[in-house]
């Protein structure tokens, strides 16, 4: 028998993977006796938001492969919007909660509002956070590197068409101007490796302060109306065009 | 199909400046009437917007083909000044205030321009008024706004709630990664367009439509 107090799956974006594992082991979090406080937990590849409709299908197949797994209710879904990825996301038989939020920057800035607020004073802000650094996608030298060697790759013949791509990629963020650093976790090597990248770039370094709270609440079910969507079963989440971000709908009634 | 513009097409496809100019420069030398030329750049261009939607390619490689397209334009454009082919109808086009994603939107101005649309780049981060102070000032029929983040589609209802208010006689068409056909509906868009290629068919319908 499984004495959890809340029973529930999680299904969340590789990004977290630092932020998560380090709020789950926190005791206010893990109340349960086991190591997690999840029944069942998928990682998702980072960067699916590139391509929206592969993060819905990604998300959508594994709601509907939990479907039959009568251990837990509630699919907790560790997203943003994610370029809208995640809109028309259907639950089944199980509720589905999210954070309203854009995306993973969002949430480990704690507000929509601070998220905001930065892009506005500075819409050429680039952010950086422990689990892309890790993914090695954000500009610098190792995305550099990383790039050179898969196009000489694909295109083993054509040593200038492969500079010319490196240079291609260099100039896709020539409107950034400043590497901000979101952490939670403390994590001094990751903050190192923003400013080193911010340096290489020529750009700002800025280190912004984050906030566990907003993951801490949706693993503790403190689901507040304002921050969480509910998504109950036979319904699906769908975009607003105010700050509220997103809603559901029951799936018939889909426009 | 005359071989120059099939070459200059897979040009395009593989991003090879040096090639595209020769093929370009060839295509002209043969007489080849330079609509004939444009048509083949959009047909690689188009080919690349296919394939990076698939995930085959990415956006180096989408950046590399445009820029051999530009390569290419940049030739014929003083042969369509000269033959007086002129652009029938103009179009506006900038990414949104506080949005500087500008890929998305260079390749639909490009497409645009090849389709022979009179085109007038705002550029990046542009704010409401000097999107609508340009419609008026190029008397545009037509309106072509971005957006990549989720962050900027409010500014994008914004604009274009207020060159309604305004009563602003232009078409406006919207794309980038998060929009969708129901943003559009919700907004009061007349168009959305996917990707670049499919960008050209919205614009002659919302003008033709006028």
């Amino acid at each position: 028998m499984n004495s959890r107090p809340q029973n529930f799956g999680i299904i969340a974006c590789d990004a977290f993977s630092d932020e998560l594992s380090s709020i789950a082991a926190k005791k206010n979090v893990n109340k349960t006796n086991t190591d997690t406080p999840w029944s069942r937990l998928a990682w998702l590849e980072m960067g699916l938001h590139d391509h929206p409709e592969s993060l819905r299908s990604e998300v959508q197949a594994l709601i509907d492969a939990w479907n039959s797994d009568s251990s837990f209710s509630t699919i907790l879904l560790a997203y943003g919007m994610c370029g809208n990825g995640l809109i028309g996301i259907k639950s089944r038989s199980k509720t589905l909660v999210l954070p309203r939020a854009h995306d993973c920057i969002t949430i480990l800035l704690g507000s929509l509002e601070a998220h905001e607020t930065i892009l506005k004073e500075n819409p050429g802000t680039y952010f950086y956070s422990p689990g892309w650094i890790r993914g090695r996608r954000t500009p610098g030298p190792d995305r550099e590197r990383h790039l050179r060697n898969f196009y000489a790759q694909r295109y083993p013949d054509d040593p200038d068409l492969v500079d010319d791509l490196v240079e291609a990629d260099l100039m896709a963020f020539s409107h950034h101007n400043c590497a901000a650093y979101v952490d939670i976790t403390n994590n001094q090597e990751a903050e190192n490796y923003c400013r080193n990248c911010a340096a290489y770039l020529g750009w700002k370094f800025r280190k912004l302060q984050g906030n566990s709270r907003w993951l801490e609440q949706l693993l503790t079910g403190e689901w507040s109306k304002d921050k969480f969507l509910l998504v109950p079963p036979g319904h699906l989440i769908q975009r607003t065009t105010n700050e509220t971000l997103i809603e559901t709908i029951p799936c018939n009634e889909m426009r | 199909m005359i071989a120059s513009l099939q070459i200059l097409t897979e040009s395009i496809k593989t991003g090879k400046r040096k090639e595209a100019k020769a093929a370009t420069e060839a295509a002209i030398e043969a007489n080849v009437p330079p609509e004939e030329i444009l048509n083949a750049l959009s047909s690689g261009m188009a080919d690349v917007g296919r394939r990076f939607k698939a995930n085959e390619i990415f956006v180096p490689e989408v950046l590399v083909a445009a820029r051999a397209m530009q390569t290419s334009m940049a030739l014929l454009e003083p042969l369509l000044v000269k033959s007086g082919i002129e652009p029938e109808h103009t179009v506006v086009i900038g990414t949104v205030e506080g949005d500087l994603h500008d890929i998305g939107k260079n390749l639909v101005a490009m497409m645009l321009k090849g389709a022979n649309f009179k085109v007038v780049d705002l550029g990046t981060n542009v704010p409401a008024d000097k999107i609508i102070e340009a419609v008026q000032q190029h008397n545009a029929q037509l309106t072509a706004l971005s957006a990549l983040l989720t962050t900027t589609m409010p500014a994008m209802q914004q604009a274009v709630e207020k060159i309604h208010e305004k009563n602003i006689p232009t078409k406006i068409m919207i794309g980038g990664a998060p929009i969708t056909q129901e943003f559009a509906n919700d907004i009061g868009a007349d168009g959305y367009a996917a990707d670049a290629a499919s960008a050209v068919d919205v614009a002659r319908q919302l003008v033709s439509a006028r």
